[in-house]
């Protein structure tokens, strides 16, 4: 496609220096780019666009115009159906998983934030070794983890328990958060401590009391990203909560809901609509903040 | 200073990094450690002591059909989902990656799938690919036949690839974005007034300065095909007939839904080891092309 330097030309185009075939190439780069970008937006858009407009049809208008947009015939029965379902409260659902969002962020930021300072401000072997020890999480396949993760639960006595999942969702956070955490911390000047030191603050309150509130670009990353993957995070809860506790997930009750509907689409749709509309939200308002959170996460790599 | 650091006791330090040592060795380390003992064991799950089987559960996964099938489906999606999230990633990065408001919205566009869960865009996807689904309803009701996308099985792996990049790239197209931003434009413009072709720039001036992201993107792409699960689960169930199984999702159901803990343990640390091989092997190999390319 496209490359730095024919952006770059872009913006003068059109040069007077430039020959007639170099400007027909360059037409026709810039052509090709456009009709790249869209179709590659089309093909991003077009299942977006089906989901919203099935979750609103009846049955047959799904089966005979999946693409069809009947405005007479729009319905909002199938949304409704959704949120009255008797075995599945939607409702209950997102307060859940909001619930779970809050309490597993702030767990983890009580966990991590500290091991991080003491990382971060250590000079020696085991420091470096803790962090290793924590990044190289990153590399477990978390779900296959799940089954041992299971016994130790059983062990515990956590299992099937709001405790236990909590637990190992903020566990899940570990090596993301320290890693991002240690870093940051690295770039606060060691004064301040030292500063906080000679006042009589011991490390804790100087963690808490000075250090944390200088990080707050990083907890927001930290904070946002996890959300996202702890409210998008399905094989967890189904596994630790489990159907029989009877308590879902936004992600677990859906699955339960389509389970043996699948074919039935005014079943599929709404709940597929209504399931991805938080974090679409979420996704539009905080756009920006992801974006920089990816990359800040990313780059310190 | 230093007498002040030295007299201070490492109790507080202790006492601020107990939580994340216990919790990450309780919930991590143990488990881990756990998967490997089950795995020379034949336990079903349930019963009070598990019998120690050696090696069997290893060898039995060299010669178990399903196994081999899920481990080629899973070296497929990592092969191409990792080079393909790659290429489209950057060729998308390259295309947008000036400021405007064109380009926001298109990186909007093709990064939103990333928001969504894997489940959910298997389910949307499953609607849109089935027989009975979207396209199909379109084409039978126009006169075309219908089209195995998840019915066939290679038609399925296809399916799967493709659903794969459609919601991955994005994460890839940002990162690069970021990685364009720090290519000095004074190198670029030099090149130019030089006379270097857009490709010639691109190869020696912008691939270069990129490379350390370059790696980061492929470790991080190949590390989350090493364990697609939800996406399997909710667009083909693994079928048909268990041909778009990924070693996930063996794993998940073989130890769970056939109470063979012993077996699947023994498969989920292969794929550990070699998630854990792959991306440092994939790592030291990209670092030190890194600094050969650079120099």
């Amino acid at each position: 496609m496209s490359n730095p330097t024919s952006r770059r030309s872009d913006r003068r185009s059109p040069a007077p220096s430039r020959s007639g075939a170099a400007g027909l190439l360059h037409t026709s780069r810039a052509a090709t780019r456009w009709a790249g970008l869209v179709l590659g937006s089309l093909l991003m858009l077009v299942p977006m666009y089906v989901l919203v407009v099935n979750a609103f049809k009846d049955q047959d208008d799904i089966q005979n115009s999946p693409f069809g947009l009947p405005l007479s015939r729009l319905t909002l029965a199938h949304v409704q159906d959704v949120l009255d379902n008797p075995d599945f409260d939607l409702v209950k659902a997102y307060g859940v998983t909001l619930l779970f969002v809050v309490v597993v962020n702030v767990l983890s930021l009580a966990v991590c934030g500290p091991v991080s300072y003491v990382i971060a401000r250590g000079r020696g072997r085991r420091h470096v070794a803790l962090l290793l020890m924590f990044v190289a999480g990153t590399f477990i396949p978390n779900q296959v983890l799940l089954i041992p993760v299971v016994f130790v639960l059983k062990t515990l006595g956590l299992m099937g328990t709001v405790p236990g999942f909590v637990l190992f969702e903020t566990c899940l956070t570990i090596p993301f958060s320290v890693f991002l955490y240690a870093a940051y911390i690295r770039t606060i000047p060691r004064e301040l401590d030292e500063a906080a030191a000679i006042d009589g603050a011991g490390r804790i309150g100087t963690f808490w009391r000075i250090v944390f509130p200088l990080m707050r670009p990083v907890v927001a990353t930290a904070v946002i990203l996890h959300s996202l993957s702890i409210w998008n995070d399905f094989v967890t809860p189904q596994i630790i909560l489990g159907p029989g506790s009877g308590l879902y997930t936004v992600t677990t009750g859906v699955y339960a809901a389509i389970g043996q509907y699948s074919t039935n689409y005014t079943v599929v749709f709404p709940n597929l609509l209504l399931a991805i509309a938080p974090a679409l939200a979420f996704f539009i308002v905080m756009q920006r903040y992801i974006v920089n959170g990816l990359t800040s996460g990313a780059t310190k790599g | 200073m230093t007498m002040l650091r030295r007299t201070r006791s490492a109790l507080p330090g202790v006492v601020m990094s107990a939580p994340a040592i216990i919790m990450f060795g309780l919930l991590m380390i143990v488990p881990l450690a756990l998967s490997v003992y089950l795995s020379f064991t034949n336990w079903n799950g349930y019963s009070a002591h598990p019998m120690g089987v050696g090696l069997a559960n290893y060898r039995r996964l060299w010669h178990d059909p399903e196994v081999l099938h899920a481990a080629w489906v899973t070296g497929v999606l990592a092969v191409v989902g990792t080079i393909g999230c790659n290429a489209l990633g950057l060729g998308a990065a390259v295309a947008i990656s000036r400021p405007g408001k064109a380009n926001r919205i298109f990186r909007a566009v093709f990064f939103y799938p990333y928001v969504i869960s894997a489940l959910i865009i298997g389910f949307l996807w499953s609607a849109i690919l089935s027989n009975g689904g979207v396209i199909n309803n379109y084409l039978t009701s126009h006169g075309h036949e219908a089209l195995p996308f998840l019915s066939d099985p290679d038609w399925a792996l296809g399916s799967l690839i493709f659903v794969v990049l459609w919601s991955g790239f994005g994460l890839t197209m940002v990162l690069y974005i970021a990685a364009l931003q720090t290519v000095p434009a004074s190198l670029i413009e030099a090149a130019r007034i030089d006379g270097a072709s857009p490709w010639a720039i691109f190869r020696q001036v912008t691939m270069p300065s990129i490379a350390p992201f370059v790696t980061v993107n492929l470790v991080l792409v190949l590390v989350s095909m090493m364990r697609v699960y939800e996406l399997v689960l909710a667009l083909t169930g693994g079928g048909p007939a268990g041909q778009t199984q990924t070693a996930a999702y063996l794993i998940l159901g073989q130890s769970f839904q056939n109470n063979a803990l012993g077996y699947g343990s023994a498969q989920a640390v292969i794929l550990t080891v070699v998630t854990g091989a792959l991306a440092l092997g994939l790592t030291t190999l990209l670092r030190r092309r890194e600094t050969a390319v650079a120099a």
